[in-house]
């Protein structure tokens, strides 16, 4: 009876999950018709050809993954910084304003990103919000063109929009922390620092892993907040690379080649991911 | 009757020019899907490229005739399938009070999304809004219909000649022409101190480092290099040369590095008359609408601020046309509405709305501006009939041509 | 991550007093940075409300306040653009689709998971959870690829992007039913098989209306989820009618705008709010018995 429960699901990702990678394996190992242009997908893997795998890994393609990792990995560790006070301040100190903290922690779920985005387009604009604050601040003389293909609004859209996923589940790691934990770690004579330091950083470290993770790979595929937030080609991210490839007349193999390149290069984190959750599972049962 | 005030400046992302080639806003079926629906059995006749020094007849076979004469128009409804905000609806709405029919218009993003469409062969629209580089694979892929000449005779009476009977379809078997372009240089006067055309070669103001930050070219890798290409004198805009795209790999490198340059879709229309940038790279048609963008709500530029520099014969041109598809239920009706197309009047009012030229007789630069469809300032964007007997049309490339200049592009745009 | 619906411990009421002694860490520097971050994530979003009701053409400069962009303006208002409608109809078209089809999937699946004891069930509680790591713009792209290459009877447009949409969600829904089913345990489907049901009557009886917090839930989240999509949706759309609202804000927002932009966002945001109010009360209801946890705790743990 149980698998037949599991069944439609299993063979819908199968399907739609499990054959689309192969799909781009084909086309990515496959090769291009010479006068359209058009991608031929090789569905057999013993003509597989790599040449469009060859044509990607160049410098370039590097240079700018090496761009895309510095971004995502500022954009993390600011994430980080900003969103562990802000779990810790709730789940610990929330008191009466908890469910209204919650609420408003949740609401940005409820905004779509590209939303999200489209008001920090507004507000950076020449005669935005923020340039004004900042002149009346005198912290600027005149208005900053922040939409001219600055990496650090780019850096910090990539933080404001991911944040809130990096924040509950942290949230929920540092509200799941036993207090008696914490009590007899001050009854046998702990300093503030030393409890948090030893009892609950350790134990919201789990927490603190999956949030980063689970904002890290989405914003490894990230194209459009660069788009919106630039359209500088010195912000360019790996994301709008495929995106252009796969959207060229004849690149679809060089495009299909750069997402496995992707793939490959966030599996680490994938695969770290889904044994923390393994863990979790079995630990939950 | 006034500037294209009308247009419904929400759907103006999705300025038509913007998907001519490539680049669509957004990521979607773009680019290679026409050409992976293309159609592997017949493409023994495609391979030629039409280009205005060799130029193509499109076949009409026997079994796709074109329809017969003095037939009564049918009942409609008229199906329309174009680019998006490319006809102005009440141009349309004409059309239908006079013969009394009702349209609907489905519209399109990208040239590839289009031809696929059509490839399915589940739509039966009755008008279909080609580029002309797409031409020999609708044919071959019997998509169109041929035209009968008799129910379009403004095609004759009222469009340019060179239009009339164009390069990439002789004698105009499936198509008549819809409008026309050219690709140039837009500045506003407040921003810059110079006048950029009288520059010796004004396409070196991409270089300028005066401009770095307030200047933009077009996220289109065929307009981006044929810009490049041009600057360097390089007669070829759609050329396979490995010397001349490495010289404008080089090229777009340097100008990253010097002015910060940015990439966009709505750099000349919108941005540059909200201020956002002193210079862009700019389709006629594109800044033909842009007084609309002006802030204020007062449409127009009373100051004369926008300005365009396009180099006759050595900068690039285009133009793209209306066909009817095999499919069509109301060919009769449809033939009705190409001929209505073509009427003067019908033209230029479309026109005030569009922004790009329709090329017909009637229009010549001096009653344009006189007749306040294009302001004062901007009587250098107006195409006139000669521009278009150039060999300066960025034609369908061969898919290996293709992918070095999309790679060009995209080391371009990695800015490494 | 975790889908635990029902772990956690409620903070006892603090006084004011207390809370300012407080002896763990420095709750007043937490405090005003924690309101800091709320206004920082909040107000942007205020503000483009704000200027959905601006009566000029802005979007960073007030000119007063108007109903331009929602019904007067006789072109572009979203009363009056049929393209903005029509994405806020696509939009809300997908979302409930993907809800309906991907929820009983999913359930389907924890359900079936969770039981089934075997290698293959191993293999599926692995394939379940990969939707979850892959970023969007890989998963995105092969679903193209597939629809175009493979799939060809699925053209591109609504039903492809539903196939993705599904796609992504099912796992979302594996995870929060599974968290209920841990927390729920086997005793009482047993203790009902032993009462003499059969296991399909202890399941249809017993399980299913202790899990419907948990489906409840997940309907809630794959509509928020798919609604807020925008990679999938547009790798795989179509012509005009499978343009979704983010496509709109993202093809738009990078040409010329106008605040009816704004005023779709809003509207959109207004419907959200209300499913999420709609939820709220729903869940209270259906998860009555289940302790003092508030429903929105309990919603704040189920998301991912």
């Amino acid at each position: 009876m149980w698998p037949t429960f599991a069944a439609p699901g299993l063979i819908w990702l199968v399907l739609l999950f499990l054959v689309p990678f192969y799909a781009i394996l084909s086309v990515a190992m496959g090769t291009l018709d010479p006068i359209f242009g058009a991608a031929v997908p090789e569905w057999n893997p013993l003509r597989w050809d790599a040449t469009s795998f060859a044509e990607v890994m160049n410098s370039t393609t590097l240079q700018v993954f090496g761009r895309t990792c510095a971004y995502v990995a500022i954009a993390g560790i600011l994430s980080l910084f900003i969103g562990y006070p802000v779990a810790y301040f709730i789940s610990r100190h929330g008191g009466r304003f908890k469910t209204t903290l919650l609420v408003l922690l949740i609401a940005p779920f409820w905004i779509s990103y590209l939303m999200r985005m489209l008001a920090w387009v507004n507000l950076l604009q020449d005669d935005g919000y923020v340039n004004r604050v900042l002149m009346f601040l005198q912290i600027l003389d005149r208005p900053k063109s922040w939409l001219a293909g600055e990496s650090l609004t780019v850096v910090l859209g990539l933080v404001y929009g991911y944040i809130p996923f990096l924040i509950l589940p942290l949230y929920a790691a540092l509200d799941r922390i036993d207090r008696r934990l914490l009590e007899a770690a001050r009854d046998l004579g702990a300093s503030p620092l030393k409890t948090f330091l030893s009892v609950t950083l350790p134990l919201s470290r789990q927490g603190m892993i999956a949030g980063s993770v689970i904002i890290l790979l989405p914003m490894f595929g990230d194209y459009y907040t660069p788009d919106l937030l630039s359209g500088s080609p010195g912000n360019t991210m790996t994301g709008n690379q495929i995106a252009f490839y796969l959207q060229a007349p004849s690149g679809a193999n060089r495009g299909a080649a750069l997402v496995i390149l992707l793939s490959a290069a966030v599996s680490v984190l994938m695969i770290y991911y889904l044994i923390t959750v393994a863990r979790a599972a079995r630990e939950a049962q | 009757m006034a500037h294209p005030r009308e247009r419904p400046a929400s759907y103006g992302w999705m300025k038509r020019r913007d998907f001519l080639r490539s680049s669509a806003a957004a990521v979607s079926a773009a680019g290679f899907l026409a050409s992976c629906g293309a159609d592997n059995k017949s493409s023994g006749s495609l391979v030629k490229v039409a280009t205005p020094d060799n130029p193509s007849t499109l076949q009409i076979s026997d079994d796709n005739p074109p329809i017969d004469s003095n037939m009564e128009p049918e009942a409609g409804p008229l199906k329309i399938f174009n680019w998006n905000d490319y006809l102005w609806p009440k141009v349309a709405k004409d059309f239908g009070k006079e013969y009394g029919v009702d349209f609907e218009i489905s519209t399109f993003y990208n040239m590839s999304e289009a031809v696929a469409k059509m490839r399915t062969g589940q739509v039966d629209y009755d008008l279909f809004f080609p580029t002309p580089d797409v031409l020999p694979k609708l044919v071959a892929g019997s998509l169109l219909q041929p035209l009968n000449h008799d129910y379009i005779p403004n095609l004759e009476a009222n469009v340019w000649p060179e239009l009339a009977d164009p390069f990439y379809d002789q004698n105009a078997h499936y198509t008549v022409p819809y409008m026309v372009y050219s690709t140039g240089i837009a500045w506003r006067k407040d921003m810059v101190d110079e006048d950029i055309g009288a520059r010796s070669n004004p396409y070196d103001v991409f270089w300028d480092s005066r401009y770095s930050g307030r200047i933009g070219i077009y996220d289109d890798y065929r307009e981006a290099i044929g810009m490049v290409l041009t600057r360097n004198g390089i007669s070829d805009v759609n050329t396979g040369s490995s010397k001349a795209l490495a010289l404008v790999e080089d090229q777009l490198k340097e100008m990253a590095d010097k002015v910060k340059i940015r990439t966009t879709i709505d750099g000349a229309y919108a941005k540059l008359p909200e201020g956002q940038f002193a210079v862009h790279q700019s389709w006629s048609g594109d800044i033909i609408a842009a007084p609309y963008y002006m802030p204020g709500d007062d449409y127009g530029d009373p100051d004369g601020v926008l300005q365009f520099w396009w180099p006759e014969g050595k900068g690039i041109v285009g133009n793209d046309t209306v066909a009817i598809p095999k499919g069509a239920k109301n060919p009769v009706l449809a033939h009705h509405f190409l001929n209505f197309l073509l009427a003067n009047k019908n033209a230029l009012k479309n026109f005030s709305w569009v922004g790009y030229q329709p090329p017909v007789n009637a229009m010549n630069p001096a009653t344009l501006v006189k007749d306040g469809y294009v302001v004062p300032n901007l009587e250098s964007a107006i195409l006139e009939r000669k521009a278009l007997d150039s060999d300066k049309q960025l034609l369908a490339l061969p898919a290996n041509i293709d992918q070095k200049w999309q790679n060009v592009w995209s080391n371009f745009k990695s800015g490494v | 991550m975790s889908g635990a619906a029902g772990a956690g411990q409620t903070a006892p009421p603090r006084r004011h007093a207390e809370w300012l002694a407080n002896p763990w860490g420095r709750p007043r520097f937490l405090a005003l940075f924690s309101w800091l971050y709320i206004v920082w994530s909040i107000v942007p979003v205020l503000i483009a409300i704000q200027f959905s009701f601006n009566a000029g053409r802005s979007r960073s400069t007030w000119q007063g306040f108007s109903f331009r962009w929602y019904t007067s303006d006789p072109d572009l208002s979203v009363l009056h653009n049929p393209a903005l409608r029509a994405a806020m109809t696509q939009s809300v078209k997908l979302a409930l689709l993907t809800m309906l089809i991907a929820t009983p999937i999913g359930v389907g699946l924890a359900i079936g998971l969770a039981r089934w004891r075997g290698r293959a069930s191993t293999a599926g509680n692995l394939l379940m959870l990969f939707p979850l790591v892959t970023p969007e713009l890989v998963l995105g792209s092969a679903l193209f690829l597939v629809i175009v290459f493979l799939y060809t009877s699925v053209h591109l447009g609504t039903w492809a992007q539903l196939l993705g949409h599904i796609t992504f969600s099912i796992s979302y829904v594996v995870i929060v039913v599974r968290g209920r089913l841990f927390a729920v345990g086997k005793e009482y489907e047993e203790a009902a098989m032993d009462l003499g049901a059969s296991p399909r009557e202890a399941l249809r009886l017993v399980l299913l209306p202790m899990l419907a917090p948990a489906i409840f839930a997940s309907l809630m989240i794959v509509f928020a989820i798919s609604i807020d999509d925008f990679v999938i949706s547009s790798f795989l759309a179509g012509g005009a009618e499978s343009q979704t609202v983010p496509m709109l804000i993202y093809s738009s927002a990078r040409a010329a705008p106008n605040p009816s932009l704004n005023a779709v966002a809003t509207l959109m945001l207004l419907l959200s709010m209300t499913a999420i109010v709609l939820g709220i009360l729903m869940h209270r209801r259906l998860a009555g018995g289940d302790g003092q946890k508030g429903a929105v705790e309990s919603f704040a743990r189920l998301e991912i």
